[in-house]
């Protein structure tokens, strides 16, 4: 249809498009969308349309027509998806130690066996970390607690946030701590700590108990068993401290490898049974493993897209039923394209989060863009590194070069492909993994791993907003919805935990 | 001694650039350094003529390297 | 003696096999220099890239294996990738011609907003003189400076090599 038709030089405002199911989509530059019928394109296309009509309407009212285009309207929500722009990272990953008692097929070269203690960082490097963290222009600090395994150098950890509460009574950012930890090493006393010092916790799940305790072996090989004892016993204490539990419940991720394909009814099935509220369906990264390994568990990423659309697709299923469960990607994609807002997810906005969205410093204070540029480091390839907590300002960090040039390479307006791309307003591309699988921070998107997988899944939701079923499109609302969990915000005062 | 000669076109590569190559590969070369209307030539002098094939390779690749990290030939 | 990769057409592409080497002929008005800059710099730490040019309209980028003499599909999976990058690097150049304005606004609001204003101390360790910069290599003088009159002296190498280093 397309070669046929003869498009108007004057009717249409700027817009981008994209066939999906039977319809064809139309995105404009400030991010409204259309879904119209292969006619009404058509009609659209070549302003064969008449100012009464139904669809000159719908297009008006969504900023598609040049002759009544809202210049005022269409800044408004710019201003609104770029948000992020004006405020430094709010993302600072810590890692505390490398050594991790878990080994995990996908992971490498981001952890040491538990003898490595001189991969603990010392208390004068988390204090510097914690100085450059608190620098940054963003009023909004949420401090992650990664590894190896964090309850490791669980002494670090404490410190760091009791340096951190301290320092910030005299700057009043809105602080936050999150622990990334794969909960075998919890004791009790550990999370009473936790729960008082409001610390946010997230370990991984990566399925049903067979699968967990294949990918993530424990000497013990009881690593799922571990991980649920604890997710039970966390969200307990949060229940029994009075809060909601619909909003404050431990949060798990898991890793897609080729062994979980086929398990994504078992998968979410898994984390519905922990009450966990949320997955999040995340490919496995190019990062971290040995080249022969990659073998074992990567997969083209159309099957990871059959796998995802099975899994969402049954997860909408169980919420028709009344059962509380989204999907991350699905969320942060559909908050952008019915809500028009960006919820700041840094690998999925233009541009991406590495170096003015995050940073990440690792156990021997070396300062990272992101969490994947000290993984890659650890691989042997530099170009992430920014610094030392020692010798390097936050200025200097923030404005180093590297950072400038990432900005410039994920910006979707500057990149091949995605300035045609009807999914431009809503996606972004990750610079790190751009220069690991294809060499250049850049990347080529049209052979490019997580485009695909970022395309597939718009592609699908898409095609579920085109039916136009409201009960679907009521679920696909609630996952927009995003709830302030004001209990992790640090204030002057620790929490009374429930013991 | 293993002598090469490279010619080196003045709008894809910079003079500095070539410079400073051949300061990073005196250790492994001997260069002799001329030019032409539209290009600079260079003639290397491998001091190991089982090296003399990568040693050009090499020096190329640092060459074209330190153009494009100064911009360019202009 | 130059051999052919399947699929792609003679007269744009000469393969050398045994010394693991192929060269493209690139017509300059499709593949801007910059464009060619961007991609030849992804990939020189894949293989050895030099770039020369037989004629005005045409450069010439010849692609050496770094290691021994790859297999035929290896050598057209790299001129592949090569063709790949740089059509990409192309469309990229010109992208950042038409959409400069808001690329720049955009990467502008990005860094002033993360890095903040400066303070009292990010001030007092600026650079504010106006000196010559320091030039050890003595890489900011022209060739014609520092070897005009050298072309005479080809029986000098080692003379020759102290001049370029200077």
């Amino acid at each position: 249809m397309l070669a046929q038709l003869k498009p108007s030089t004057s009717f249409q405002a700027f817009f981008r498009y994209r066939q999906v199911a039977d319809k064809i989509l139309i995105t404009n530059f400030e991010g409204n969308f259309l879904l119209l019928t292969q006619e009404e394109f058509k009609r659209y296309a070549e302003g064969d349309v008449e100012e009464e009509s139904e669809l000159y309407k719908r297009l008006d009212a969504k900023n598609f027509v040049r002759k009544t285009y809202r210049v005022a309207d269409a800044v408004a929500r710019m201003q609104a998806r770029k948000h992020f722009l004006h405020a430094g990272p709010n993302l600072h990953v810590m890692v505390v130690t490398l050594r991790c008692n878990e080994t995990c097929i996908y992971c490498h070269a981001s952890r040491a066996n538990m003898d490595a203690v001189h991969t603990d960082m010392t208390p004068e490097i988390a204090e510097k970390s914690v100085d450059i963290a608190l620098s940054t222009t963003n009023p909004f600090v949420t401090i992650e607690f990664q590894g190896g395994e964090p309850l490791v150098n669980f002494e670090v950890v404490k410190h760091i946030i009791e340096y951190a509460r301290e320092k910030n009574k005299s700057l009043g950012k809105n602080l936050e701590f999150t622990m990334v930890s794969n909960l075998s090493l919890m004791t009790e006393e550990k999370l009473q700590y936790l729960l008082e010092n409001r610390v946010q916790i997230c370990t991984s799940i990566d399925g049903p108990e067979k699968l967990h305790n294949a990918q993530r072996k424990l000497a013990t090989m009881d690593a799922f068993q571990k991980a649920v004892f604890w997710i039970k016993r966390i969200n307990q204490a949060y229940e029994e401290m009075g809060l909601d539990t619909t909003l404050y419940h431990c949060e798990a991720l898991m890793t897609t490898t080729k062994a979980t394909l086929p398990l994504w009814k078992e998968i979410v099935d898994t984390y519905v049974n922990l009450g966990c509220k949320a997955l999040f369906l995340r490919p496995v990264d190019p990062f971290g493993f040995a080249d022969r390994t990659r073998l074992k568990i990567e997969y083209p990423r159309s099957a990871y897209l059959e796998f995802y659309r099975n899994a969402v697709n049954y997860m909408i299923e169980l919420n028709r039923q009344g059962v509380e469960v989204l999907e991350r990607f699905a969320g942060i994609f559909l908050t952008k394209i019915l809500q028009g807002q960006d919820p700041n997810f840094l690998d999925l906005r233009s541009p991406a989060g590495a170096g003015v969205g995050q940073l990440a410093y690792s156990f021997d204070g070396k300062v990272f863009t992101c969490d994947e540029g000290r993984m890659l480091y650890a691989m042997g390839e530099d170009t992430f590194h920014l610094g030392h907590v020692d010798t390097h300002t936050y200025r200097e960090l923030v404005g180093h070069e590297t950072v400038r040039a990432m900005v410039l390479a994920s910006n979707l307006d500057s990149q091949p492909d995605c300035v045609n791309c009807a999914y431009n307003p809503y996606c972004g591309t990750i610079s790190a993994t751009n220069h690991k699988a294809q060499g250049s921070i850049f990347g080529r998107m049209r052979e490019n791993n997580v485009c695909a997988v970022h395309k597939g899944i718009q592609d699908f939701l898409f095609e579920k907003i085109a039916t136009a079923d409201q009960e679907l499109l009521d679920i696909f609302e609630k996952w927009t919805t995003i709830r302030a969990r004001e209990h992790f915000v640090q204030d002057s005062e620790p929490a009374n935990a429930a013991s | 001694m293993s002598a090469q000669t490279l010619r080196f076109d003045k709008q894809v590569y910079a003079g500095e650039a070539l410079d400073e190559a051949v300061k990073a590969f005196s250790n492994f070369a001997a260069f002799e350094l001329k030019q032409e209307d539209d290009a600079w030539v260079v003639e290397l002098i491998s001091k190991s003529p089982q090296m003399a094939d990568r040693l050009r390779n090499e020096f190329c690749n640092y060459a074209l390297g330190l153009t494009i990290q100064r911009g360019g030939a202009s | 003696m130059g051999t052919q990769l399947s699929d792609i057409p003679q007269g744009i592409l000469q393969a050398e096999l045994g010394a693991g080497r192929v060269s493209i002929n690139l017509d300059a008005e499709v593949y801007p220099l910059q464009a060619l800059y961007g991609a030849s710099y992804i990939f020189i730490d894949r293989c050895y890239v030099f770039i020369d040019r037989p004629d005005d309209k045409v450069f010439r980028v010849t692609l050496s294996a770094k290691d021994a003499a790859p297999e035929a599909e290896a050598l057209r999976a790299l001129v592949g990738e090569f063709a790949n990058e740089l059509l990409s690097c192309a469309w990229r150049h010109q992208i950042t011609q038409d959409n400069r304005t808001i690329i720049e606004t955009v990467t502008m609001q990005a860094i002033a907003g993360a890095m903040g204003e400066p303070s009292l101390d990010d001030l007092a360790s600026f650079d504010f003189s106006d000196e010559a910069f320091d030039d050890p290599l003595g890489i900011a003088q022209s060739w014609e400076d520092k070897h005009g009159k050298k072309v005479q002296k080809q029986d000098e190498p080692e003379a020759s090599n102290e001049g370029a280093a200077s």
